[in-house]
């Protein structure tokens, strides 16, 4: 593992009966800065997640988060030591309010904690709806409470899973712009997203998933232009003529 | 809590306090066994209410704490102290057996419980030499506490019942229940240890329902596996929570004193109908009242947003 690695991924398998979900995945993320994944629908992008932050523990090979090995460990565990995620679909807790839906990834049960989740939700304009229920929120603001969620432990990794699907503009700049700014403070994140203009302005470097494997990693124009990604996205023929009209 | 919110309960408390001076031998009995219901029914709020896990064998703890009461009332312990052995042993049944059976969700986890129930049935029938089998355990009058101190007793289990999840519901631990509810894995994601909270929480909803057990083997002075290991006392259970308020304080005892007050006033004179009637109460409950009477309070009215800004 290079020292600037945060998060390390070393050869990981994952089967679903005949299905190889994840085939011999290696990666790092490195520390301090925005990591993006790539790949067509059904390529394992959120398989590898979910292997990472421990939901599912079917897997094989290697995790290290900060030099220690984390496969294998319950998600809270996964948690405790600073990997925090969202879901590809919104998770809030519907019928807990929305500060509530904060506090619970709080540590602890105090005013202090209290006052971290107001503050978050005073940041994003959602502290006159800290007594609503998550379920009453539009889709977008849950997304955003979702993802104001993770920050209350102050993680060192955070796995974004195509947090701006389904968000309107407004919202998703919002988002956009704290991802930033925690980036700023040190916060490092792995994202997956399928809004290459997001990926192209927001990740230092990107990795690209096909079938269980990763087919390229570079900075995003390094991967853009590559021919095994071509093929992945549009069929061999398609990255072929594209090849050729550059 | 605040003080406001507390008020109702301690006024309950204070006039079922005072009501053995005003009240009949009968009227003290059917009370004593609203108290009953109460501190089950709460029981049962705890783990099923709080996390969503459904249990449909909750009174194995009742049926073990009546069991060891009787036995231990029979060896020769004071019956108070029977109680709290009743609690104590449904507490040690109910610890490991949680963390086999916590691992199930949803049905699974319901027949689960289902098939305990059934087991506990099963060993106070064939452990004959035990438990008189069948037969059932008589209780000889004269070791038996009286009907004000049985009273007495179960308004304490009912109090402490009530407490118990009032403590949790506006704890930590009742914050991470409720998530658990929500999401499991969710929940599990944000740092919840989903296992030991939930472990926990079956763990003491068992000690009420083993010591309610004690006092109702003493009350009635009689005991067999049919009584007390009964599935339709878990039913009740199920019906006086989902009628008043799942996962709320005082939704149970709503739920209780309605349930008990319609059993009281249709049993005598339609043996048959009231059963028919928990049946219909059950369905009208699914239909049209799905979060109970307690979400019909105004103060209790969710709070709808206005879009936020840039919403769409």
């Amino acid at each position: 593992m290079t020292a600037a690695a945060l998060l390390e991924v070393r050869d990981v398998h994952r089967d679903f009966g005949g299905v190889h979900a994840l085939s011999g995945v290696t990666l790092q993320v490195a520390r301090g800065r925005i990591t993006g994944m790539i790949g067509p629908n059904g390529s394992g992008k959120t398989t590898l997640f979910q292997v990472v932050s421990g939901i599912d523990r079917g897997a094989t090979g290697q995790v290290f988060l900060d030099g220690e090995p984390i496969l294998g460990l319950r998600p809270s565990q996964i948690y405790q030591r600073g990997l925090a995620r969202t879901f590809q679909l919104s998770r809030v807790f519907p019928q807990l309010t929305v500060l509530e839906n904060l506090m619970v990834a709080g540590h602890r049960h105090d005013r202090a904690v209290r006052e971290r989740a107001i503050g978050l939700l005073e940041k994003v304009g959602l502290r006159e709806y800290s007594a609503v229920a998550g379920s009453d929120l539009s889709y977008g603001q849950q997304r955003l409470v979702e993802f104001l969620r993770v920050l209350m432990s102050d993680p060192a990794l955070i796995l974004l899973d195509e947090p701006a699907a389904g968000v309107n503009p407004t919202l998703r700049n919002t988002l956009w712009d704290m991802v930033r700014h925690l980036n700023g403070q040190g916060t490092t994140f792995f994202v997956i997203e399928h809004d290459m203009g997001v990926i192209a302005d927001l990740c230092d470097d990107v990795y690209v998933l096909s079938e269980g494997q990763v087919i390229a990693h570079g900075d995003f124009e390094t991967v853009r232009g590559n021919d095994t990604v071509l093929a992945a996205y549009f069929g061999k023929t398609a990255a072929h003529r594209g090849t050729e009209n550059d | 809590m605040s003080l406001k919110s507390i008020a109702p309960g301690i006024v309950l408390a204070l006039l079922a306090v005072a009501a053995p001076a005003m009240a009949s031998d009968y009227q003290l009995l059917f009370l004593l066994q609203l108290l009953m219901m109460i501190a089950l029914a709460q029981s049962w709020n705890l783990i099923s209410g709080m996390t969503g896990y459904v249990s449909l064998g909750h009174t194995a703890f009742f049926g073990v704490g009546a069991y060891a009461g009787a036995l231990l009332l029979q060896w020769g312990f004071p019956w108070w102290l029977a109680i709290f052995k009743g609690a104590g042993i449904a507490l040690l049944v109910a610890a490991p057996l949680g963390v086999l059976t916590l691992r199930l969700r949803g049905p699974y986890f319901a027949i689960a419980m289902l098939g305990l129930n059934e087991i506990g049935r099963l060993v106070a029938t064939l452990w004959v030499d035990l438990t008189q089998g069948g037969d059932g355990i008589p209780l000889s009058p004269a070791r038996l506490p009286t009907l004000l101190q049985n009273y007495y007793t179960m308004l304490t289990l009912a109090v402490l019942a009530t407490s118990l999840i009032a403590w949790v519901r506006y704890n930590r631990l009742g914050l991470e229940l409720r998530a658990i509810r929500e999401d499991e894995e969710a929940a599990e994601m944000v740092g919840v240890n989903t296992t030991r909270n939930k472990v926990i929480a079956f763990a003491l909803s068992a000690v009420i329902p083993g010591a309610a057990g004690a006092v109702y083997a003493f009350y009635t002075s009689y005991i067999d596996p049919v009584s007390v290991f009964a599935p339709a006392l878990n039913i009740q259970m199920i019906v006086m929570v989902l009628l008043g308020g799942s996962g709320t304080v005082w939704g149970p005892v709503i739920g209780a004193v309605l349930v008990r007050t319609l059993h009281e006033l249709t049993w005598a004179q339609f043996p048959a109908l009231h059963l028919a009637l928990l049946g219909v109460l059950i369905v009208a409950i699914v239909l049209f009242l799905p979060k109970g009477i307690l979400s019909l309070a105004p103060w209790r009215r969710r709070v709808r947003p206005d879009r936020a800004p840039g919403s769409p």
